[in-house]
């Protein structure tokens, strides 16, 4: 009866915390590729660094499938449950079963800076839990949106004629942090760490990067590329034993502008490369670290779709996707033609974090476990 | 089921010629035909001729067989409730019937069923609407001068397609002469050249328009993503107040896009009729980027236009589209004040990278027509290049270096042939290896 009206969190389960020894990086090279425009041979050339770089350290899945819905938020939450999903595309609702980061952190008693989802889509701010009573909040991954908090503060930078606009990037830095201050839940973000407010040391962490984003005299200005800098802060300061790394610019081929959907393909793949030299770079993480590329969907085909601009006819090119993964316990230079569903990561990352995952559609990948 | 679609006019006297037949239908199919009638005013003739074609041809298939044929969606139908839906508006029945097909999982099946359904009497439509002897179709398709056109990668996704015919440009290099010698355009300048007459013009600037400015036909179609610009700031203003004041849903939204009646500004278009005015309404709202990216908006417009008005003749303009600005462009609807604007700086090499896709699509969209397979000429010209692409049922696929130079009257006088349309005082000579 009791767990009818009080909170959920009093019922967590409390085993004793135990970090695991092995580390997991999903990626989704994401917001909608198409095979032909990046793993096969005529698209090699829009991923220089996974093709010559990162392939031949790790194994490749040039047959992978998404099934299920062709929405970002049904397409990322089937990769990190795996089992379909047909929820709400603009992810006004949770997953309806549990995430890897629920499972994760619930078998192994670990807290909520040990899994966090990081995402340019600004509508997965409820990617990191399902709401399932065994599950949900307690056991949720935090979730970070960074280029929608982006977006909210240049909406408020110039929705008045008075103050500096977005050209002044210090002041748009300041209004930023203001921003996490007032209530960063605003945003979309559910941050865990202690209570409903941001803890000191996170917010300092985000505040760095955020200044060091637009101190930066390169100025990135992509979605992604802030998603970058707040994944390697994160990464920095809290060592979490699992990732999700939502990129998404490639979704700008919404725009019908093949040249900036192309554009966004050589960004993702050098930020992949970008991250996982970062990941080496860490102690925390090197040799000790998996990584799992996959996108979570295709695009349209031009003749059976409605082209690279969209990804809603759910035809054959809307689901073919490759993965490649890399790192530690992954054999290398090598790959498979064996046909492996995008389902097929949530219950592999289980077995290299040595959790369980019961009751889902997809199978561990036997070549990396 | 029984709607209430409060038809009036044609569209109500079909529906009560047919009504027999739109109660036997299932309902989800029996909606879709009401709200295309309820949009009876704002339909293009091909549109009308296509739903009393579609009742025509249901009505003729005998009672049993129809049942029969449309078993599956009626199955999926009742599998998801929809008999249980009590509202009698189609196009909000369809919502909600939509709505429960997707949350019992049923949407792709039925997707599916439908599909099938229409597959089954598409042969009997097509031989009604388009028959054998339709008159020839001709779909012209041009870069613009400052698109950074890389010749050896022109054309590229019809590298084994029509064939390449090399120009003699004559020195018409300059965006205006060009066209007028292209299109066959008086020397006076004082009308409107006769092979743009009747044609539909789609382009990202508006060189083309400029040719028809003085007396504009009434069956000749110009949309210019820049003459527009008013009419999609206004549109912009419009959806960010909305967006502002708060919206409830994405179809509440969509609903409130559709019923917007924002009138463009005189000349913002050549014509300017109701059911014009609702198309360019339609393909800003509908085609994602198409109030961003000027090429993007002449491609989308293109393939609503083949779809829906079936034009005899399209002629599409590309142009050099800008580089997006950082952070002001994140926020879609929104108008950045004066403070914050950015200079204005032009992509041409990408704008040659997304022209070369997006000419593709136009090409795909046509030959994916009946009206238009095997029954059109397609030219891709790139204003100052010395070279042209022809596909067409009687075109081969010559290479360049077989042919002899075509001056561009030449190219026009082609066109009028395939059209036959007269030219006057036109000099040029059909390229005979284009059509016969």
């Amino acid at each position: 009866m009791a767990d009818w009206w009080l909170p959920r969190n009093l019922f967590a389960q409390r085993p004793a915390s135990k970090k695991p020894e092995r580390r997991a990086i999903v990626v989704t090279f994401g917001g909608g590729v198409r095979y032909e425009d990046t793993l096969a041979p005529e698209g090699w050339v829009n991923i220089p660094h996974l093709s010559s770089e990162l392939v031949p350290q790790g194994i490749v899945f040039p047959a992978a499938r998404h099934e299920g819905l062709t929405g970002h938020f049904n397409s990322t939450g089937a990769l990190v449950t795996g089992s379909r999903q047909n929820v709400d595309a603009y992810g006004s609702e949770p997953p309806v079963t549990p995430t890897i980061f629920e499972l994760f952190r619930k078998e192994r008693g670990l807290p909520p800076d040990e899994a966090w989802v990081i995402a340019t889509n600004k509508s997965f701010g409820l990617m990191g839990g399902s709401k399932l009573r065994q599950f949900g909040d307690p056991y949720s991954a935090n979730v970070v949106l960074p280029k929608q908090l982006l977006i909210k503060t240049i909406k408020s930078a110039v929705s008045t004629n008075a103050g500096p606009g977005v050209e002044d990037r210090q002041a748009l830095a300041e209004r930023m942090m203001l921003a996490l201050d007032e209530g960063y839940e605003g945003f979309g973000w559910k941050v865990y760490e202690s209570g409903r407010a941001l803890s000191a040391e996170l917010r300092a962490s985000l505040a760095k990067s955020l200044l060091d984003y637009f101190n930066d005299p390169a100025a990135p200005t992509s979605g992604d590329e802030l998603t970058f800098f707040m994944t390697k802060e994160i990464m920095n300061r809290f060592a979490p034993s699992l990732l999700l790394v939502n990129f998404w610019d490639i979704d700008i081929a919404h725009y019908g502008a093949y040249s900036l959907y192309l554009d966004a393909i050589r960004r993702t793949d050098r930020l992949v490369h970008e991250l996982w030299q970062h990941a080496q770079s860490l102690p925390s993480y090197r040799d000790r670290t998996t990584l799992l590329v996959v996108p979570e969907m295709g695009r349209d085909s031009d003749v059976a779709g409605n082209g690279f601009a969209n990804h809603r006819s759910g035809d054959e090119s809307c689901r073919r996707v490759w993965l490649v993964a890399l790192g530690a316990g992954v054999p290398t230079g090598t790959g498979t033609e064996r046909p492996i569903r995008t389902m097929d990561v949530a219950p592999t990352v289980a077995q290299i974090l040595g959790f369980k995952m019961p009751e889902c559609e997809g199978k561990p990948l036997i070549e990396l476990v | 089921m029984q709607f209430n679609a409060e038809l009036t006019g044609d569209a109500a006297a079909l529906a009560r010629t047919h009504s027999e037949l739109l109660a036997r239908l299932p309902a989800t199919v029996s909606a879709f035909i009401l709200v295309e009638l309820q949009k009876w005013p704002l339909l293009f003739p091909p549109e009308q001729q296509y739903q009393r074609a579609l009742l025509d041809v249901l009505s003729r298939i005998p009672s049993s067989e129809l049942d029969q044929s449309a078993a599956g969606i009626a199955r999926i139908e009742a599998d998801a409730g929809a008999s249980r839906i009590g509202e009698r508006n189609p196009a909000r029945f369809q919502d909600e019937a939509q709505a429960v097909l997707r949350k019992r999982g049923l949407f792709v099946a039925w997707r599916t069923e439908v599909d099938g359904f229409f597959q089954r009497i598409d042969p009997a439509l097509e031989a009604q609407l388009y028959p054998a002897d339709a008159p020839r179709r001709l779909i012209v398709q041009i870069y613009g001068r400052e698109i950074a056109v890389q010749r050896d990668r022109m054309w590229n996704r019809f590298k084994r397609t029509g064939a390449r015919v090399p120009l003699d440009l004559g020195g018409a290099t300059d965006a205006g002469e060009f066209l007028a010698t292209v299109f066959g355009a008086p020397r006076s300048r004082g009308a409107v050249p006769p092979l743009l007459n009747a044609a539909w013009i789609i382009e990202a600037h508006d060189a083309l328009h400029a040719l028809c400015d003085s007396k504009p036909s009434d069956a000749l179609t110009g949309l210019s993503y820049d003459r527009l610009r008013s009419y999609r700031d206004d549109l912009t203003r419009t959806l960010n107040a909305k967006i502002q004041s708060g919206v409830e849903s994405p179809q509440a939204f969509a609903a409130y896009a559709r019923s917007l009646r924002i009138t463009p500004s005189p000349g913002a278009m050549l014509r300017a009729d109701d059911v014009l005015v609702a198309f360019v309404r339609d393909v800003l709202l509908t085609g994602n980027g198409t109030m961003i990216v000027n090429n993007t908006f002449v491609e989308w417009a293109a393939a609503q236009a083949l779809r829906r008005a079936q034009p005899r003749m399209l002629v599409t303009r590309y142009g050099v589209r800008d580089k997006l600005k950082p952070f002001s462009s994140m926020i879609m609807f929104s108008q950045a004040r004066p403070t914050d604007h950015l200079p204005v700086v032009q992509d041409p090499a990408g704008s040659f990278i997304d022209v070369e896709q997006l000419s593709y699509y136009v090409w795909v969209n046509a030959e994916k027509n009946p009206a238009y397979r095997g029954k059109t000429l397609y030219l891709f010209l790139a204003e100052g290049v010395d070279e042209m692409l022809a596909i067409g049922p009687e075109t081969g696929t010559a290479p360049a270096a077989k042919m002899a130079p075509a001056r561009l009257e030449d190219v026009c006088a082609t066109m009028a042939r395939w059209l036959d349309v007269p030219i006057p005082g036109g000099s040029g000579r059909p390229i005979a290896q284009l059509i016969n």
